[in-house]
């Protein structure tokens, strides 16, 4: 079934490519394994192909990884899936070989084949495939084993299935701790394919052992197991075994442990349920808020709102919030910069009263933090604090901590909280807006960065949007206009891109009476560059006001610059003319 | 043409590179408006000045970001594109990319690594045949460094040059008359144009440790600008920690725009703005964050037994 558009004569060389010295080539080769296969027909690419690629598996890497993967789709070439088991030896070459990233693929390739055999194959190819690699002698062989076995299970008499059972709980005890590494990250998967009696029982067992296990590489796999597990068994089970399993890792001896209980801290509460949430997993929470290790504190942090939301409001007060107050004064910039990406979430919780009395001191203080993510992190939530107990007791320590963010010493922290005022403003109000933050805008249109500048620029575009061209006329306009008279062309410039993203929103009538003069006027300007630029705001301006306004002010202006002196001026003017002429086509 | 060409710019600045055939086509495009440039070039302000950028793509996007995009701001360059970093032949393309679609909005001039000899050392050569395959690359640009510019005057008042000045060379005629269209040579006016440096503890002039050009004194400063009438000198050429350095009573200036230099040095960078009455003023910038680099593209070696 050759395709046409490649010709036979490049087949004979891939083929050729196929044993070349050069591993570019050979590489090149693989890459294309699929032609090669079509060129030979199907029964040609089971007996001569496959076996070919069998025999050749000493290779590089790098050309065994791309082998492994092209297999995995090449179920059509051999024949359909009647042939697929032709597919599985060269794989299960692949699965033992000693570079890690070419066993994964080959397993992720037998686990594509294997979901598309018919049962009967899978019973007589499949599953023996799968002993023999856990009886392999060398441990990459049951280390891939160990991926396969969620494929295999289901097809299998019960007989088979115990003994699968066996051999998998063998591999969790394995002398190796790659294989029990390997075997406690495919545990999830693989008891999700076993029956609840076995899964209470064999599986729990297994688990019980990873659990235990002297290696924390180990145990820490099996943290993420305990959420798989969890999702499998009835809720009495899950807190009957899961959850001494939860209490005992967070206390862990190892901090890598500890760390992964507190990162997956929410699954697990999912896992058991919100009642045993609160009563056993609390004291296990607030042991990992206070726990030595900073990366431990940084994840549990980031988990505050969340868990408390699984709570109720006494337990948070009574509980939680002593130590979320320490840990706002943590050692660890990260550590409070994680709380403060959260701890506005907690306000809704809490309710009204508790916020005021507990939450806000602890806002205040994160507001006035050194490190500027900080305080960056508590003005971004803000919208969550507001809805609860409005905006008045937090605005006197705000206007502080947003002039200092406004100033701070690194564009990039400026940048940010640009990015917030349209949210800040929508919140505070349009008062405290005009009292305090309106200033800061204007500032910004002149800052020594371009990128705050036009930032600055795009800031003001947004707030017209939310307080309206009548608001806008009168405490954005006028200041931004003054500003086109600096000696500086790169702060003129600044102007002349404000006004251009200004004018949709202001619409056609101030467009033409405020904003227009200024840009013409700029027309004139010694600096070239802001001569084109000009050009390139009146085209922008075209769509917006009448055509009479386009032929009685702006073409005229576009064709004195397009007789400049600079080429580049003369460029831009006459790609507005081209636009202009367009207007009058359409019209 | 001009729309391919934006297309161009557009791809570069995403640090792609262009191929062969389209790097051929913009150096004769590029050779075109280079040869008709002054060994002195004219420069009207307003103009931002930037020293060394050394193949740090992303910093130099950084400039951009700081300094405001070309054909916005006006840019002129003081040499030292290539070599040391990872992106060279990004960021002279880039450069070369944006003189010929915008020749009177930036200058480039020549520095000391626009060189055939210097980049087969220090890293442009290697970079070309490894991302190239073959050495084309960095022939044809090569061939464009010997049609750089040798230096800039900025409204008859500022002097810029990449390395600093030559006991051959008293009066800005003597460079104009300079056949510039070579490779740079091991001495003489040319050379020192583009290695020297300026030194506090010597008078008149000195042994430059380098190995080629020269070390020169304040009292040469004073008398290159008197003579001239120029208000002081621009020049590059030189790592200095605080990204820019006034030397000799304010009569030259360095300016240096790769930050944290080699990945390592830990420096912070500048770039002079000009305003449109000359009117100083330094932005100072750091290193791009990491998160705003792209990663180094994992290329197969070069194959040397083609």
């Amino acid at each position: 079934m050759a395709t046409q558009d490649e010709p036979l004569y490049p087949i004979a060389i891939l083929i050729d490519e196929l044993k070349n010295e050069d591993i570019q080539l050979r590489l090149n080769s693989i890459r294309r394994l699929s032609t090669i296969a079509r060129a030979l027909g199907e029964e040609r690419t089971r007996k001569e192909l496959i076996p070919f690629l069998s025999e050749n598996n000493d290779d590089d890497d790098e050309v065994l990884l791309a082998m492994a993967e092209e297999l995995g789709v090449f179920i059509p070439y051999v024949g359909g899936l009647e042939y697929a088991s032709v597919l599985l030896p060269p794989l299960e070459t692949l699965c033992t070989v000693e570079e890690t990233c070419v066993r994964d693929k080959a397993v992720e390739s037998l686990c594509r084949i294997g979901a598309q055999m018919k049962e009967s194959d899978l019973v007589d190819f499949f599953i023996p495939l799968v002993k023999r690699l856990a009886a392999g002698e060398w441990f990459t062989a049951r280390v891939s084993s160990c991926g396969l076995f969620h494929i295999a299970y289901s097809s299998a008499s019960d007989l088979l299935k115990t003994e699968l059972r066996s051999i998998y709980s063998q591999l969790c005890q394995d002398d190796m701790p790659m294989v029990r590494r390997s075997a406690a990250s495919s545990l999830g998967k693989f008891a999700a394919t076993v029956d609840a009696n076995h899964l209470k029982t064999d599986i729990m067992s297994t688990f019980d052992d990873l659990t235990q296990d002297d290696q924390d590489s180990v145990r820490l796999l099996a943290v993420e197991g305990c959420a798989a597990l969890g999702k499998l068994l009835e809720p009495q089970d899950c807190v009957a075994y899961i959850l001494p399993v939860i209490v005992n890792f967070s206390q862990d001896k190892s901090w890598r442990v500890r760390y992964m209980v507190a990162n997956q801290l929410y699954e697990l509460c999912e896992a058991v349920g919100p009642e045993p949430t609160r009563v056993d997993l609390v004291p296990a929470y607030v042991r990992l808020l206070r726990d030595n290790e900073a990366e431990v504190r940084i994840a549990a942090s980031g988990k505050v709102t969340k868990f408390c939301r699984i709570l109720n409001t006494q337990l948070s007060i009574q509980h939680i919030l002593p130590c979320v107050k320490e840990l706002s004064s943590d050692s660890s910039q990260h550590v409070r910069s994680a709380l403060a990406s959260v701890i506005m979430g907690m306000a809704p919780v809490l309710g009204k009263d508790a916020t005021i009395d507990q939450l806000l001191p602890i806002f205040l203080s994160l507001l006035k933090d050194e490190f500027p993510d900080v305080r960056l992190n508590i003005i971004s939530k803000l919208d969550q604090v507001n809805q609860v107990i409005g905006i008045d007791l937090l605005s006197q320590s705000l206007l502080p901590a947003i002039v200092e963010l406004a100033e701070d010493r690194h564009w990039r922290v400026r940048l940010a909280i640009i990015e917030y005022i349209p949210l800040l403003s929508s919140q505070l109000g349009v008062r405290f807006f005009d009292d305090k933050l309106g200033a800061l805008c204007m500032q910004w249109l002149e800052d020594k960065v371009f990128s705050i500048r036009e930032a600055a620029a795009n800031n003001l575009k947004r707030l017209a949007e939310e307080f309206g061209p009548d608001w806008s006329m009168q405490h954005i306009v006028p200041q931004v206009l003054d500003k086109i008279s600096n000696s500086h062309y790169l702060y003129r410039m600044t102007i002349l891109h404000a006004i251009s993203l200004l004018a949709p929103v202001m619409g056609p009538e101030i467009t033409c009476n405020k904003l227009l003069p200024v840009v013409l006027a700029s027309s004139k300007d010694r600096v070239p560059n802001i001569k084109f630029n000009v050009a390139k705001v009146l085209q922008s301006l075209i769509p917006i006001v009448s055509q009479t306004v386009v032929e009685q002010t702006i073409r005229p202006c576009l064709t004195d610059l397009s007789e400049d002196p600079d080429v580049d001026v003369r460029y831009f003017a006459s790609q507005a003319l081209y636009d202009c002429n367009k207007v009058v086509m359409c019209s | 043409m001009s729309l391919d060409l934006d297309v161009q710019i557009e791809q570069l600045k995403r640090c792609e590179p262009l191929t062969e055939a389209e790097v051929k086509a913009l150096c004769l495009k590029a050779m075109e408006i280079l040869v008709e440039e002054s060994n002195v070039q004219r420069v009207d302000a307003p103009v931002t000045i930037c020293g060394d950028i050394h193949g740090q793509f992303y910093d130099m996007k950084e400039l951009f970001k700081v300094g405001g995009d070309c054909p916005k701001t006006n840019y002129l360059f003081l040499g030292d594109f290539v070599d040391r970093g990872f992106y060279s032949v990004e960021t002279f393309l880039l450069l070369l990319a944006l003189k010929v679609r915008y020749p009177d909005r930036i200058t480039l001039i020549r520095g000391n690594h626009e060189s055939r000899q210097i980049t087969q050392v220090y890293g442009f050569y290697d970079e070309c045949l490894r991302k190239y395959g073959s050495v084309n690359v960095w022939r044809y640009c090569t061939d464009i460094f010997d049609y750089l510019s040798l230096s800039a005057l900025i409204d008859n008042r500022v002097f810029s040059v990449h390395g600093g000045l030559s006991p051959n060379i008293n009066t800005l005629d003597q460079i104009r008359i300079i056949d510039r269209k070579q490779e740079v040579p091991h001495d003489g006016g040319m050379c020192d144009l583009l290695w020297s440096d300026p030194e506090d503890v010597v008078d008149g002039w000195g042994i430059s440790p380098r190995g080629a050009g020269f070390l020169f004194g304040g009292n040469v400063v004073s008398s290159f600008n008197r003579v001239n009438n120029i208000d002081y000198i621009c020049r590059a050429h030189q790592l200095v920690m605080e990204g820019y350095k006034w030397m000799f009573n304010n009569q030259i200036v360095t300016v240096w725009s790769a930050p944290n230099y080699c990945y390592r040095c830990g420096n912070v960078a500048a770039i002079l703005e000009l305003d449109d009455d000359l009117n100083k003023r330094f932005r100072v910038f750091d290193a791009a964050p990491q998160e705003s680099r792209g990663v180094p593209a994992k290329k197969p070696a070069p194959d040397y037994f083609l």
